[in-house]
């Protein structure tokens, strides 16, 4: 107990002193998730302001009255776009689709003849894009009101046209709204805490090896197993530092969010804070062993480097998987490192109820990597110091 | 004191067709007293540090077994490590601690009280002239004043029995001067000190006892004089080689 107590000091102290690396990772953990949101926010409410302006750009609404007429009805106004509007569609300098009518457009239009309208937008501008489907069923609008004029005056019922009603109803309340656009703080939050463990993790492992200090702390005659369990306490104690305070970072940058309604959406209280902690906590630990256990037998903190890349990679995307699998949540997602905890804080994000089971198994699992990754760090480490 | 009998280890190296078995420990055996600087003499790959670290329990020997201070190694390794310290080959620091630190670190694995410890650091700090490294941090030290530090750090529990491997390395005169005193001022002590080493001249200045070790084996013991007189040499080196190089071609 007082050998890992005494290790634990020693890692501890000596990975605070790093500081260089402690503060890089402590800016780029604790920021990231708030700069994230910010962005997002101020995204949605352009997005959300553009949708409030009522606005479209049109080149040429002079040739066609009848169309400004109808847009004037739905309470748009229109707007003429800069002459230039292509070149800076493309610089995306300008972030509205542009609507381009023909001089005979009123002319075809009398005839029956369906006028050819151009909407102009750069799909690699994605603010442009945004606004397309707004105009495209404005047009639409128009056109159905026109045929449906057309009919009438012919003695046709309007409704022989619309042989199937379709009505949009979005089932997502506004929690799972908002997890639409918050759902990629979960992955920034995990990342966090893999790459603050990293270097720590590494430095008391490969780096103590390559230092050639491992040598002689193995000439102490102090239990291996409970030197290394001192050495993880130290590299989880900075990865939970970590985790709790980007967890803890969601509440200042709540007072930042711009759009009204992204921050109605985004409920991110005590509770929700407590539960990514819960969730966090074990994953830290457990992520700290593993990188260690990777470590360990390599010489150099290089080569530890890389043998952690897969690690990193399959920490950071796993989580994909619930992305990208179309049948959902699955219950084998919960012995997943990293997936579970995706998913949890997917879930608190969305604001749907946990049971114990989602908090418990990943848990277990978690503790159950730990233990094992103690074992075979312990049993590898005599033979990683002569080597 | 240490008693080591009939030491032996075998190491494969590389893999597949590469593969190959090379025997770094035949058989030594030997022992070293209290009160006695006792040396293991050999050319570069003879198998010193290979005992060294068999001594320290850092390898398993194949055969044979290491006694210190009646303790068996294989048995007891910690009760053994208690009475041991050992200055090994990699001499690492930490560099973000300072001397003080590192040195303090070792004596709390050793389950030292913090009130032993500082008296003990000070009692280090006063025989090896390191009172002004204490409070700096080993990044950026010199050769001699990390020897000096590590060399505090294995001692830091006051053990009867040190060992160690090639304690001159990289050091200037005035750091190998200071360590031959501290050295000797141990041995006056009483302790068991086993030094390794391929230098002539810190064998004969330092070593009471002598132990040729080449191709993995002891091939010689005695004193200085002892060993110039079996090779019938006047120059150590001369004798040295005829000991470590020609018997052990004529052993082949």
């Amino acid at each position: 107990m007082n050998t890992t107590l005494a290790v634990f000091k020693k890692e501890l102290i000596d990975a605070l002193r790093d500081r260089k690396t402690l503060i890089a990772v402590l800016l780029s953990s604790v920021l990231i998730g708030p700069i994230v949101l910010v962005i997002l926010s101020s995204i949605i409410s352009d997005i959300e302001s553009r949708a409030e302006k009522r606005e479209i750009y049109a080149v040429g609404i002079e040739h066609a009255p009848t169309l400004a007429n109808y847009v004037a009805r739905q309470t748009y106004t229109i707007k003429a776009p800069p002459t230039d509007f292509e070149e800076q569609l493309k610089k995306s300098k300008f972030s509205n689709p542009v609507l381009v009518i023909p001089k005979d457009f009123e002319e075809k239009l009398a005839k029956g003849e369906a006028p050819e309208l151009e909407l102009i937008s750069d799909s690699g501008n994605r603010n442009a894009s945004v606004g397309v489907r707004n105009i495209s069923s404005l047009i639409t609008g128009f056109g159905r009101e026109r045929s449906a004029l057309t009919l009438a005056s012919r003695g046709v019922a309007a409704a022989t046209l619309k042989a199937v009603d379709l009505d949009e109803k979005d089932l997502a309340n506004a929690n799972a709204r908002a997890a639409q656009f918050t759902g990629m703080l979960p992955f920034f939050l995990i990342s966090a805490i893999l790459y603050g463990c990293l270097n720590a993790a590494l430095d008391t492992t490969a780096g103590e090896r390559e230092r050639g200090s491992l040598e002689p702390l193995l000439t102490n005659p102090a239990s291996h197993l409970e030197m290394v369990v001192g050495k993880w306490g130290a590299v989880a104690s900075v990865g939970i530092l970590i985790a709790v305070m980007s967890a803890l970072s969601f509440f200042p940058a709540q007072w930042l969010i711009r759009s009204e309604s992204l921050q109605a959406m985004f409920q991110y209280g005590p509770k929700e804070a407590l539960t990514f902690i819960a969730v966090l906590v074990p994953f830290a630990a457990s992520l700290a062993a593993v990188l260690m256990a990777v470590a360990i037998r390599c010489k150099t903190f290089k080569e530890a480097q890389a043998s952690n890349t897969f690690v990193i990679l399959a920490v950071s995307m796993v989580p994909l998987v619930s992305v990208m699998n179309p049948s959902g949540e699955q219950p084998w997602h919960l012995v997943v490192p990293g997936l579970a905890q995706n998913l949890v804080m997917t879930r608190v994000l969305k604001g749907e109820p946990l049971d114990a089971m989602v908090i418990a198994v990943p848990t277990l699992v978690c503790i159950t990597i730990t233990v094992a990754c103690l074992l075979f760090i312990a049993h590898s480490l005599k033979s990683a110091a002569v080597k | 004191m240490i008693r080591v009998t009939g030491l032996a280890k075998q190491f494969t190296a590389g893999k597949g067709k590469n593969k190959r078995t090379v025997q770094a420990v035949c058989e030594v055996s030997f022992e070293a007293r209290d009160g006695a600087i006792t040396g293991l003499l050999g050319p570069n790959g003879a198998g010193k540090t290979t005992t060294m670290r068999m001594i320290a329990g850092l390898i398993a020997p194949d055969q044979g077994r290491v006694e210190v201070d009646g303790i068996d190694g294989h048995a007891e390794p910690q009760k053994m490590l208690a009475r041991l310290g050992v200055l090994s080959d990699a001499r690492g620091l930490y560099p973000r601690l300072t001397a003080r630190e590192n040195i303090a670190y070792y004596a709390q694995l050793h389950g030292m009280s913090n009130a032993a410890i500082d008296g003990r650091i000070a009692t280090l700090a006063n025989m090896l002239d390191i009172g002004d490294l204490l409070e700096r941090r080993t990044d950026g030290f010199s050769q001699g004043e990390r020897m000096k530090t590590s060399l505090a750090r294995a001692i830091v529990h006051d053990p009867q029995n040190l060992l160690l491997d090639e304690p001159t390395n990289g050091l200037d005169v005035l750091a190998t001067r200071a360590l031959r005193v501290a050295l000797r001022g141990l041995r006056d002590a009483g302790k068991c000190v086993i030094i390794s080493t391929h230098i002539m001249q810190e064998v004969e200045r330092l070593c009471d006892h002598i132990y040729v070790v080449s191709h993995g084996t002891v091939v010689a013991n005695d004193t200085v004089d002892g060993l110039k007189l079996k090779t019938n040499e006047r120059d150590f080196e001369e004798a040295f080689v005829k000991l470590a190089f020609d018997q052990a071609e004529a052993h082949a």
